[in-house]
């Protein structure tokens, strides 16, 4: 029996999946991302959050049976209109064991993975086997650059969604639009080499930055510090995917 | 939407016509009084001189007439002789029958010179019958004021060489309508005529069933073509529009001047047209507050049609309500009504089901405020050293108590005669009987306000009193005593971690479930009103919702001050049916499932689901579907209205302010939503920028 620590359980996600999906918000992540908008998700503990509407604890700590459980009461719901569970975070492979616990305990449901590939790939396997679709963030190609915004070491992500492909399994690549960091011609260009031709790629998002990634961190005790103009305009530039035949969306 | 129409809509908005209005009201008080006339000849006498001190008004542009000149409706009573006329007696409201619906259809089948000539074979048939006679000579008083009103119209007209107008004038009212065009003008006018005679609250009932044939032969024959027909609805709502400043109401926009759509047919066949899409298409694209909108819908209705819906929804308007016919109908069935007229349903000003033409029912005689009767039955439980279940025992005592006092209030019921409103109504002109005398169904109903604060408060008590043991009775009653000052971490604990209806836990919906089944146990209990009718149990807070927060002057129920739910004294409760205010849900879907609970074949009064999404939500095709089909999960599972709003800039800047008060709106930020409230402020102003930028 394992338990897993939960920041949030968001119904009606409808921007992540298809249908009418529950988001599980898994708290921990092994990034930080200079723009990350969860900046509660990254700390494994629980934490306090002190915002206008008052006081409140992130971060609740459930048995796999028990979050199981919470969710199978809706899992009929959510199947009835095309959508099921969003494993978001955070970084759900860091608390693999956990979640893939949890989905087995899970009814017939649809179960979209919600991750940035960065985790270690016996954990990655384990909740990709489990899942039928896949959302993948890639953010930057260039190894330097990624450490320098992440703090992590990009190779794993890269070899993790080779395996991905060879998996079989369906997928989206998600591309967090930041001005002049990833929305780069240079690295829009090597997102397009990089997943060109992978057979398991159903489309890529361009998800638009918006200026608000960093409302979080006062409430959290954290420090939000861009080094980048938040305000500068994003080059939304499908046309390096099209002209690859890669589908994209701006999300 | 043509040119011409956004002239006439922009015209209405602005308040143009407000200059066509007369200065004072008319006065008939001295001819009411000379003449020593009965109440029900004052009425009659107030219709005709209305009708005939309206001055007729012909826009160029109109293609339906009519446009309200006078401003008020005169006394026909002095204040003395209405004080000895009304002593002893319960009126409702504002006293004039309100809050009903007719049935249109006899006016747009027959005409007024059809209903008038039923009226005569009456008057004949019960000459002896003084009280009937009086009747009927009163309303057909009332009918030859509306056809002198509409002669003088058609003069005009044909004066002004408006010819088409002139000849559809000429027809209608007087006779049954042949035409789409003619039976709205029919509509039009004899509809201002009720509000004009002082009713308030009129309904348009089931505006795409008695309207539809019309239509329907028009297409057909090519008289009209979708958007010639589209035009016409789209003027004739706008004309609803004109006179909202001069309605009754809580606020202004509360007017009840609804319509339905969809549903079943009276025979049980599946009711949606072509017009009722017209109509949800007509209204987004017109997105002005009348007609207020409720769609009927069963497990059957298509996605098609709840996306359509949604779009209305999406501009922020608050409509279309939902209503689910599979759990209305069997509800309505089983507490007397014949199958065919509950299949017929209307709503009400707000949310009730009536029958149109049907029902003389008074569906909103007041409220039980569950915050008091929890709240009191805590208080001197606590004193008393009961056990829980003693205490869930005092709630349904005073839950009881609440009902029987409503009920005894309103058996003093004093509605006065309706003359030219029974015109509308079915058997009153065949009967020789005024409306207000009563009509087929005649019930009353009573909404039970605030569950969701009050079910929190029992459901704290339960866990942290009575269980865990970790707040003593005592500290209670000294901490709701002084509104938590110095209390601040015990009143934390019972608003942030105590069960929560809202949730779907068990826990907190097995109690809500409970005050409701006392309160539909009480309504039974009630029995028979001197009426003839029973008690409708609902769950509508309507104003209440502050009200008994902050109280009201004339407020039957008692303010309550900080409860055990953690709210302090003066803080509003939550609207209708949905979480208490303040407390954090997992989302709609737990929501739904909480409230999904309630036996609805008991608690059958309406009171809807009332749940904010944020415009940003509305944002393409696809969240459009997502949120219809929320919309078809209300239905599956078995709820009985629902009221979807989209949020708009003033509630996100009331946020702004009270951001206590919103911590589960949700907006959508970039590729993820993030609660509004955490958001900081700067972010929030930018938010609040888009939306200004967007409803502009």
């Amino acid at each position: 029996m394992t338990s897993g620590i939960i920041f949030d359980i968001k119904e009606f996600a409808i921007h992540d999946g298809p249908g009418i999906r529950t988001t599980v918000f898994l708290k921990g992540c092994p990034m930080s991302c200079m723009w990350c908008h969860n900046p509660e998700g990254q700390s494994r503990q629980p934490q306090v959050i002190c915002s206008p509407t008052g006081e409140r604890i992130a971060g609740k700590e459930y048995r796999a049976t028990e979050l199981a459980a919470l969710l199978n009461q809706q899992a009929g719901i959510l199947r009835a209109n095309e959508g099921g569970f969003t494993f978001s975070g955070g970084e759900p492979l860091l608390q693999a064991d956990f979640v893939a616990e949890v989905i087995d305990l899970l009814d017939d449901v649809h179960v979209l993975l919600d991750t940035s590939g960065y985790g270690k790939e016996q954990d990655f396997c384990c909740l990709v086997d489990r899942s039928d679709l896949v959302f993948f963030d890639l953010k930057l190609i260039n190894s330097k650059a990624h450490h320098q915004y992440t703090d992590c070491d990009n190779a794993l992500i890269l070899r993790n969604l080779q395996l991905l492909n060879e998996m079989g399994k369906p997928f989206v690549v998600r591309v967090p639009l930041v001005p002049g960091v990833t929305d780069t011609d240079q690295n829009l260009a090597d997102i397009v080499q990089t997943v060109r031709g992978l057979s398991g790629l159903l489309r890529v998002d361009l998800l638009s930055y918006n200026r608000a990634a960093g409302s979080k961190y006062q409430y959290t005790g954290m420090e939000f510090k861009p080094d980048y103009e938040e305000s500068g305009e994003l080059n939304l530039n499908t046309l390096l995917f099209e002209q690859a035949g890669i589908k994209v969306t701006v999300v | 939407m043509s040119e011409r129409l956004i002239t006439l809509k922009n015209r209405v908005r602005a308040g143009e016509h407000h200059a066509l209005r007369q200065a004072v009201p008319i006065e008939i008080l001295k001819e009411c009084e000379t003449g020593e006339l009965s109440w029900s000849r004052r009425v009659a006498c107030l219709v005709r001189r209305q009708c005939e001190a309206e001055r007729v008004i012909l826009e160029p542009d109109e293609q339906i007439v009519f446009t309200r000149t006078l401003p008020g409706v005169p006394p026909i009573y002095s204040a003395e002789e209405w004080a000895q006329l009304t002593t002893g007696r319960t009126l409702h409201e504002f006293g004039p029958i309100s809050n009903i619906c007719a049935d249109w259809n006899l006016l747009l089948s027959q005409g007024l010179l059809g209903r008038k000539q039923v009226a005569l074979a009456t008057r004949e048939r019960l000459r002896d019958d003084p009280t009937a006679v009086e009747f009927i000579d009163c309303a057909i008083e009332t009918i030859d004021a509306v056809l002198g009103l509409s002669a003088r119209y058609t003069r005009e007209a044909r004066q002004a060489g408006r010819e088409h107008l002139a000849v559809i004038l000429e027809r209608v009212p007087a006779l049954p309508a042949s035409t789409f065009h003619e039976a709205l003008q029919s509509l039009r006018l004899c509809q201002a005529v009720v509000w004009l005679s002082g009713h308030y609250h009129v309904g348009l009932g089931r505006f795409d069933q008695y309207m539809w044939p019309f239509l329907s032969s028009d297409l057909e024959a090519g008289r009209l073509t979708v958007q010639t027909a589209e035009d016409l609805l789209a003027e004739f709502f706008t004309s609803l529009n004109k006179d909202s400043d001069l309605y009754p109401g809580v606020q202004q926009g509360d007017n009840g001047q609804t319509l339905t759509l969809g549903g079943v047919t009276p025979s049980g066949d599946l009711a949606v047209n072509e017009l009722t899409r017209m109509v949800l298409r007509v209204s987004r694209d017109l997105g002005m507050i009348d007609p207020k909108i409720n769609l009927r819908i069963t497990s059957q209705t298509d996605l098609e049609l709840l996306g359509l819906a949604t779009e209305l929804t999406r501009i922020g308007l608050g409509f279309p309500q939902y209503s689910n016919d599979d759990v209305v109908i069997p509800a309505l069935v089983s507490h007397g009504y014949d199958l065919e007229d509950a299949r017929d349903y209307v709503v009400a000003a707000c949310w009730e089901f009536i029958i149109p033409g049907r029902g003389m029912e008074v569906v909103n005689i007041g409220a039980v405020s569950f915050p008091a009767a929890v709240d009191q039955a805590i208080r001197v439980g606590f004193t008393a050293q009961d056990d829980f279940e003693a205490i869930l025992n005092r709630v349904s005592e005073n839950i009881n108590e609440q009902v029987t006092h409503l009920g005894d209030a309103y058996s003093r019921l004093l509605l006065p005669p309706a003359p030219y409103y029974s015109v509308f109504m079915e058997g009153c002109l065949e009967q020789g009987k005024d409306l207000s005398e009563g009509l087929k169904y005649n019930n009353f109903g009573i909404h039970g306000a605030c569950a969701a604060e009050a079910t929190d408060a029992l459901a704290a008590v339960k866990q942290f009193v009575f269980e865990d043991g970790c707040i003593s009775p005592d500290d209670l009653l000294s901490a709701l005593e002084v509104n938590f000052v110095g209390y601040e971490p015990m009143r934390r604990k019972l608003a942030d971690e105590g069960p929560k209806v809202g949730n779907n836990d068990a826990v907190a919906d097995r109690l809500l479930v409970r005050l409701f089944d006392d309160f539909a146990y009480a309504c039974k209990k009630y029995g028979r009103t001197p009426r003839g009718g029973f008690l409708r149990p609902g769950t509508g807070s309507a104003m209440y919702y502050i009200w008994l927060a902050t109280g009201h002057v004339g407020m039957r129920e008692p303010i309550v001050g900080a409860t055990a739910d953690g709210r302090r004294r003066g803080e509003p409760f939550s609207a209708n049916l949905s979480p208490s205010l303040g407390v954090r849900t997992r989302g709609p879907i737990s929501t739904l499932q909480s409230f999904a609970k309630i036996d609805y074949q008991r608690i059958f009064n309406g009171g809807p689901i009332t749940m904010e999404l944020s415009d940003t939500v509305f944002r393409n095709p696809e969240s459009i579907r997502k949120t219809a089909m929320l919309v078809r999960t209300f239905v599956q599972l078995g709820c009985q209205q629902l009221q979807l709003n989209s949020l708009n800039l003033e509630t996100l800047l009331d946020a702004k302010k009270h951001p206590e008060k919103y911590k589960n709106l949700i907006v959508r930020v970039w590729g993820w939503s993030g609660y509004f409230c955490e958001l900081a402020p700067e972010y929030q102003d930018q938010i609040i920028a888009r939306h200004y930028f967007e409803s502009g």
